[in-house]
């Protein structure tokens, strides 16, 4: 038993490795990166066998862990809460499958969207999908509720979910780290039947899930994170999950004492602990780190009238973004501490925006697109995808129009080329193309769909802290041709400064074709150069 | 600075909470970080407003972003080399106008100083020993986790960062003392940061020459006049510096 000072994702990390990890399988998304990190740079460093991989996107992450629960070893699948989604087939479906091996689905979400399109709450997957969930509230819970989750997925047959949010994942704290479990053997399912999900099997296998329920409140019901307190009846209530009882803890301070407090960091909902709560409770507040998705569970979309409920839904806390010990202390009318006044700050303090680095390729590609769409007039739109190029939306470039979700630049484009609007253009990044991004690509070349698809390849994923990319210069223009787009309409430039004429010029060549354009603006991020090197030369090492 | 406020609290003996910033808030430079140390559990991982007791920054923009969370008699420990990477950046005697009105401040030359100690990239540890006697933690187990920190690189940048902590320290242990001894903060925060420290305490003798020529009635004029010095002054400059 020792002491680290761990992020909430490190200490994931490890306490899956103490839980006897065999596969690890991520995507990078913020703030779940470093869970992979972490556990790619222990292998290395204590050469562990443990077999490990930055899939080609969430699904695929999936699958690859399902495929190794399957042959009864244990793996970790992580991921950001918005990967959930692009993960969404195969987590609804291993649940009904089961799980034969530990298999934990590792997500963090992102409350106040600090790196992130939205704030969605992993917590309704897990309810959805009907598998338990595990909610850590500090660092050493991560590293504990790890383990745990790992003997609880053997035990019921199902993965678990085990939910971060930002502010827990990019903390640090001190964890106490305990011994290292060995691997499982390897063993095929015994009942591959339930994983040939065919209607016949499928119906089978949902009824042993309809039945794994009741196994899953009592666990719940039970487990010490659900934690309920009594002060004394009639006294005011407090429902608190996650990392809300941190802010609630230190803004109450010994008041809390005063309350009911239920908290909780294990799904499904303990119902009996809840009731408890409420009988108990002149009123209750709802303390939730992200969604009010038990406030709204127990008010029953408002329609409880027994007792005052107060949370998110009742404008008492904001409803939306995180929670933090001020917004606690607003809601229970503690007062703020003053803070330091310093006069004429209003007229100096310049917000400081996310921006490109300096010397950045995609600012002279940029460049060049801005000055063709100058020529094109207002009314036309490039729609844009997730990655460092997103900020191409910001000025001084102010060259793309949309940035909905990984890859979906290249549909948004087929059908703005669809409904009418043209030139349709988009812009993708290497790594978010092959992400997401050949999938649409192939219905494009498919029907020679006129859009012009501008591919950034600057050899990294970069905006996640430079991890590797799957396709990259000519590999990458070999795929694109492999799936179907014409060779002469592939067109590679240069983003440098000194070629900007000449860019401008193919873009201009390529936007009179009327059909499908791919235009892979090739130069290497600059920040990770270093990096790039390294996997170019592991890359050609593995190839020998 | 976070890495070895961690470390070092953890080995007073101290519960600690840090927190930081990636991905998309990385992208333009204002990443910030969030350190709770305390002889009891820390509970919340963000720092309430009105209670943290320093902002330590190495740009000067920055140092005032985060004044919402200082407690009203907190310090701001920075460095006064702007990164003027937006195009908004405010005139720059505009935004020393605001800073040096700070109650308590210590602003120091890091970027100067770190080129100086052999390691460009130390501004951060210029910082930190400048913030060093206001943490309650003993300036020797700074040191060690600085050292265990650079360790890895080689035992040069450990002695440059070493160097640039000790400069940072003796910057921020004279602004304390000048205003121990009856100086103005605001004079005193415009002089620390044109003076060249050596990695070692200022000698008493130029502590009390400074404080002399500084309390007299032209001590705002000539420590406007340090300031707007475009060369780093050597410490004994008492004298020079008022030639005029």
């Amino acid at each position: 038993m020792y002491q680290e000072i761990l992020l909430g994702d490190e200490a994931v990390a490890r306490g899956a490795i103490d839980a006897g990890l065999s596969a690890a399988y991520a995507y990078p998304g913020t703030p779940a990166t470093e869970i992979y990190e972490t556990i790619d740079a222990y292998a290395k460093a204590h050469r562990l066998p443990l077999r490990r991989l930055w899939s080609t996107n969430e699904k695929v992450a999936l699958e690859e862990g399902v495929g190794v629960s399957y042959s009864g070893k244990r793996a970790l699948v992580s991921m950001k809460h918005v990967g959930l989604n692009v993960a969404a087939d195969p987590f609804m479906n291993v649940a009904v499958a089961g799980a034969h091996g530990g298999l934990v689905v590792a997500v963090a979400d992102d409350p106040s969207m600090h790196s992130s399109q939205n704030e969605q709450d992993s917590r309704y997957f897990a309810d959805f999908a009907q598998v338990p969930c595990l909610e850590p509230s500090n660092q050493q819970e991560c590293y504990d509720f790890t383990r745990q989750a790992f003997d609880l997925s053997e035990k019921v047959g199902l993965p678990v979910l085990l939910r971060l949010v930002t502010r827990l994942a990019h903390s640090r704290a001190a964890v106490t780290l305990g011994e290292r479990r060995a691997e499982n053997e390897a063993s095929p399912c015994p009942d591959p039947g339930l994983y040939t999900l065919i209607p016949v099997n499928a119906r089978r296998a949902y009824a042993g899930l309809l039945d794994k329920q009741e196994a899953l409140r009592e666990w719940s019901q039970d487990h010490p994170a659900n934690a309920l307190t009594l002060a004394g009846a009639g006294q005011p209530g407090i429902l608190v999950s996650g990392l809300a009882f941190n802010y609630l803890a230190e803004v109450l301070g010994p008041r809390l004492a005063e309350h009911n407090v239920l908290r909780i960091g294990a799904y499904p909902l303990p119902v009996e602990k809840i009731r408890r709560l409420i009988e108990g409770s002149r009123e209750v507040w709802f303390l939730e780190e992200g969604y009010p998705f038990i406030e709204r569970y127990v008010s029953a979309l408002g329609l409880f009238r027994e007792r005052p409920l107060r949370g998110r839904m009742t404008g008492d806390l904001p409803r939306a973004g995180e929670l933090s010990p001020d917004v606690v202390k607003r809601a229970f009318g503690v007062p703020g501490a003053p803070s330091l006044t310093v006069p004429g700050l209003e007229q100096v303090m310049a917000p400081r925006p996310p921006r490109l680095c300096d010397a950045c390729p995609h600012t002279d590609a940029y460049a060049a697109l801005k000055e063709v769409l100058a020529e094109l007039g207002p009314a036309t739109r490039v729609m844009g995808d997730i990655g460092c190029y997103a900020l191409g939306y910001l000025p001084p470039h102010q060259t793309i129009h949309s940035c909905l979700c990984m890859g979906s630049s290249i549909g948004m484009a087929i059908g703005a080329a669809h409904a009418g609007l043209r030139p349709s253009m988009c812009v993708i990044g290497d790594g978010t193309f092959t992400h997401s991004g050949m999938a649409p690509l192939l219905d494009a070349a498919h029907a020679d769909i006129d859009i012009k698809v501008f591919i950034l390849d600057n050899s990294i994923v970069g905006m996640t802290g430079g991890q590797p990319t799957m396709a990259t210069d000519e590999d990458l223009v070999n795929l694109v041709a492999g799936l179907g787009v014409k060779p002469e309409h592939i067109r590679v430039i240069t983003p440098v400064p000194q070629k900007h004429a000449e860019n401008v010029g193919v873009i201009r060549e390529e936007l009179a074709h009327h059909g499908l354009s791919v235009i892979v603006a090739r130069r290497a991020c600059v920040t990770f150069a270093r990096t790039i090197k390294e996997l170019e030369r592991e890359r050609k090492a593995a190839r020998r | 600075m976070a890495h070895v406020l961690d470390h070092a609290a953890v080995d007073a003996g101290f519960h600690l909470k840090q927190t930081e910033v990636h991905g998309m808030a990385q992208r333009g430079g204002a990443i910030s970080a969030f350190v709770r140390m305390s002889e009891g559990p820390v509970l919340s991982d963000l720092i309430p407003e009105g209670q943290a007791r320093a902002v330590l920054s190495v740009e000067p923009l920055e140092s005032l972003r985060y004044t919402k969370l200082l407690h009203p008699e907190g310090w701001v420990v920075t460095d006064v080399t702007p990164l003027r990477n937006i195009a908004s950046y405010p005139d720059l005697s505009a935004l020393f106008e605001v800073l040096f009105r700070l109650p308590h401040l210590v602003a120091v030359d890091a970027t100067k100083l770190a080129l100086k100690s052999g390691a460009m990239k130390a501004q951060n540890m210029v910082v930190l020993g400048a913030a060093s006697s206001l943490l309650p933690l003993p300036a020797a187990l700074l040191e060690k986790h600085v050292r265990a920190l650079f360790a890895p690189k080689g035992e040069r940048l450990v002695n440059a960062n070493l160097a640039a902590f000790r400069m940072g320290q003796a910057a921020g242990a004279m602004t304390a003392e000048l205003v121990r001894r009856g100086v103005s903060q605001a004079a005193a925060a415009r002089v620390v940061p044109r003076l060249d420290f050596e990695a070692a305490p200022v000698p008493d003798r130029v502590v009390a020459a400074w404080t002399e020529r500084l309390r007299k009635p032209d001590g705002a004029a000539v420590a406007a006049h340090v300031l707007a010095s475009v060369d780093m002054l050597p410490l004994e400059a008492t004298v020079a510096a008022t030639m005029r």
